[in-house]
């Protein structure tokens, strides 16, 4: 009885479906597309990206949107996997979107940005720090966070300079992003006299990493870099603890997020990552906490401010456009200059890279994130927002 | 020295969760010729039960070491009960179909339960509750700690009392003739159907236990945590010789070390190399597994 149901409703489905396409289209709303991993392990993040992105959005609105039009979030979920990745920009480019601005993970963001490129739209990263991405000699590619090379020399003076670490062991997990950062640390630990005595991957998904650990513990360095994510550093963290490693455990932005802290426990007090200065920090985004908390209920995420300024931007972009032409839009954005945004004063250079990026480290203290210490313009270490 | 004792440690606690869960892969395919993919799943599905249970008994205060058994015990009691609920409608309609429907089957089963548990606890990390302390003790310089002793001894009383259940009891007896000859066997008048969900129940119970206790060892779970164990685990019922209990459990512990080992002393990135090419070797110098006897003689 069902089957001719469906088939009788189907042809009268069709048109309704196909109209509300149409009306879509010609809407009042500007649409940004928003690429995250909205699944898998990462998905904490990505939602959190999203919920920034969402209400940047809802502020722009409130102020009368842009060029007499709403802007509109198209989250699409890209799963920090490459081919996902690509379906996502596909399905940005085919709903609309006027520019793109989001990701996480630099191994989707990058096929992501060769198929907007494609496109002819404009991709704003707002958490992917590998150089790779801005380095491909587009011109439509801009980021409103640091680089991995950026990043890198900042841990290996934190390392030799702050730690006074003589020996060193790098871990990263293989992804486009983990490899990056890591290669940029190494070398600036080499340049800067400290001896990696290790410097190798592990396997993400494996759980079990203390024979990569007591490996590492029986070559003693001072110090050990993981460049991977949070799901895998929680666990090293927990399994070097059991097994009672000296070397202080240290790793870099990816590992920025709770759930680090939830899974290893106590064993996580004390643990310090790079990363780039966390909304919380930030003098000019106490408002953006108090808002993004009032509305979600949660804190904001590592990348939340960054979105939030990504949007901020691709929104100043499409006014001073006057148009959502990509074409236009794209000119406005190298045009971006001392934008005043949550996370500091934004300009883009030549290949779309913030001309200033900062970086501070942050210690776990009483199971929360806390600020650590920053390079001030001398060169010296300083207190983060003392 | 310390480093070694420590890498056999780690390999015999991860070996410990690859063994109990080869041993479900192991028991059905000697009895239903079926190669379960769902099982992986199911171990998933045991942590997931085990955590809402221990979650829910966090407000009550009582001492871990009930909750931790309470919680293994209700996740063995409902993820097997769940093992034969899909046994029963999934599986035991297409016995007598062509191997590659009952095959599919389970990769859908699979997917069902990934996405099921996707849907109801969503796609970030659950953490366990810190129950067990890092406490520990050193031989040598290698230092163990209690939790990863309570695993390996665990599964070492849980495969002995497989072991003996098998061999000893009436309804072990029953499995044995199964796997022999299931058509004669219902000719001397075993109850197939029962059996074969007797085995589905343990055979998830199992992964449950190994579920319950990797969430308490490593803390963080996941909808998706079951595939590289699952994985893992009928590579270590192929190694062992797939069909055969024994052989299962010394394909899962064997797993576990080349893994730790390979970790430590070559790299991280080879593990997979080393770990397959042992199983490469191993099929073809012996084509049925380690522990592969006559083809008839499974169980």
């Amino acid at each position: 009885m069902i089957k001719p149901f469906l088939t009788a409703a189907l042809p009268l489905m069709l048109p309704v479906t196909l109209a509300m396409g149409a009306a879509s289209a010609y809407a009042d709303t500007i649409k940004i597309g928003v690429p995250g991993p909205l699944s898998g392990p990462y998905a904490n993040a990505g939602i959190d990206i999203v919920n920034a992105a969402k209400l940047a959005a809802d502020q722009i609105n409130a102020a009368g949107g842009v060029l007499g039009k709403q802007i509109e979030i198209m989250p699409e979920d890209d799963a920090c996997d490459a081919q996902q990745g690509v379906q996502a920009a596909q399905k940005m480019v085919d709903g609309g979107v006027a520019l793109v601005a989001g990701g996480y993970c630099s191994g989707a963001a990058l096929p992501e940005l060769i198929a907007l490129h494609r496109a002819g739209l404009s991709y704003i990263l707002d958490a992917s720090t590998n150089p790779k991405l801005t380095s491909m000699g587009y011109d439509d590619v801009f980021r409103t966070i640091g680089r991995d090379d950026e990043q890198g020399p900042f841990a290996a003076a934190f390392m030799s300079q702050y730690l006074h670490a003589k020996t060193a062991a790098v871990i990263d997990d293989n992804t486009v992003y983990s490899k990056g950062l890591a290669d940029n640390t190494v070398s600036s630990l080499k340049k800067d006299g400290v001896d990696v005595v290790y410097y190798d991957a592990i396997t993400p998904g494996q759980m079990d990493y203390s024979a990569v650990l007591s490996h590492v513990a029986s070559l003693n360095p001072d110090v050990i870099y993981f460049t991977g994510y949070f799901a895998e550093a929680g666990l090293m963290v927990k399994e070097a603890a059991a097994l009672h490693i000296k070397p202080k455990f240290m790793g870099g932005d990816g590992t920025n997020d709770v759930t680090l802290i939830k899974t290893a426990g106590p064993a996580a007090e004390g643990y310090t990552a790079t990363c780039a200065p966390l909304p919380q920090f930030l003098s000019g985004a106490k408002t953006f906490v108090t808002d993004f908390t009032k509305k979600y209920n949660v804190a904001p995420g590592p990348y939340s401010a960054y979105e939030y300024d990504a949007i901020e931007v691709a929104a100043q972009a499409i006014k001073a456009a006057g148009s959502t032409d990509p074409d236009a839009i794209k000119a406005a954005l190298h045009k971006v200059k001392d934008y005043n945004g949550l996370t500091g004063s934004i300009s883009f250079n030549s290949v779309g890279d913030r001309t200033i990026a900062v970086y501070i480290t942050i210690v776990v203290k009483n199971g929360e994130f806390t600020p650590g210490v920053m390079l001030n313009p001398a060169g010296q270490w300083v207190p983060v927002g003392g | 020295m310390s480093e070694f004792i420590q890498l056999v440690i780690a390999g015999l606690t991860t070996g410990s969760f690859y063994a109990l869960v080869a041993l479900g892969y192991t028991m059905v395919y000697g009895i239903v010729r079926l190669i379960n993919f769902a099982h992986g799943d199911i171990f998933m599905v045991g942590a997931f039960l085990g955590w809402t249970v221990l979650t829910a008994l966090a407000a009550t205060h009582m001492p871990w070491g009930l909750g931790i058994l309470i919680a293994l015990v209700l996740a063995m009691a409902l993820t097997g009960g769940i093992g034969v609920v899909i046994e029963r409608f999934a599986y035991q309609p297409l016995l007598s179909a062509p191997p590659l429907s009952i095959l599919i089957t389970a990769l859908g089963v699979s997917l069902a339960l990934e996405n099921g548990v996707l849907l109801i606890f969503g796609p970030g990390f659950n953490t366990y509750p810190q129950l067990i302390g890092s406490g520990g003790f050193m031989i040598d310089g290698a230092r163990i700690t209690d939790i990863q002793v309570g695993i390996i001894i665990l599964s070492f009383l849980l495969m002995a009392a497989l072991y003996f259940f098998v061999h000893y009891t009436f309804i072990g007896t029953a499995m044995r003739a199964l796997a022999v000859d299931r058509d004669a066997a219902r000719l001397m008048g075993i109850n197939v159907e029962g059996v074969i969900q007797i085995t589905f129940f343990l055979g998830s119970a199992l992964a449950a236990v190994a579920g319950v206790m990797e969430g308490l060892y490593y803390t963080e779970i996941n909808f998706f945590m079951g595939f590289v164990v699952g994985l893992r685990a009928f590579t270590a019922a192929v190694l062992g010789g797939i069909g055969n209990i024994p052989g299962a459990m010394a394909g899962g512990l064997l797993i576990g070390l080349l893994e730790a080992f390979s970790a430590g002393y070559i790299s991280s990135r080879w593990t997979d190399v080393i770990v397959f090419l042992v199983l490469i070797g191993t099929l073809v110098i012996k084509p049925t597994g380690l522990f592969g006897e006559r083809v008839v003689e499974r169980m």
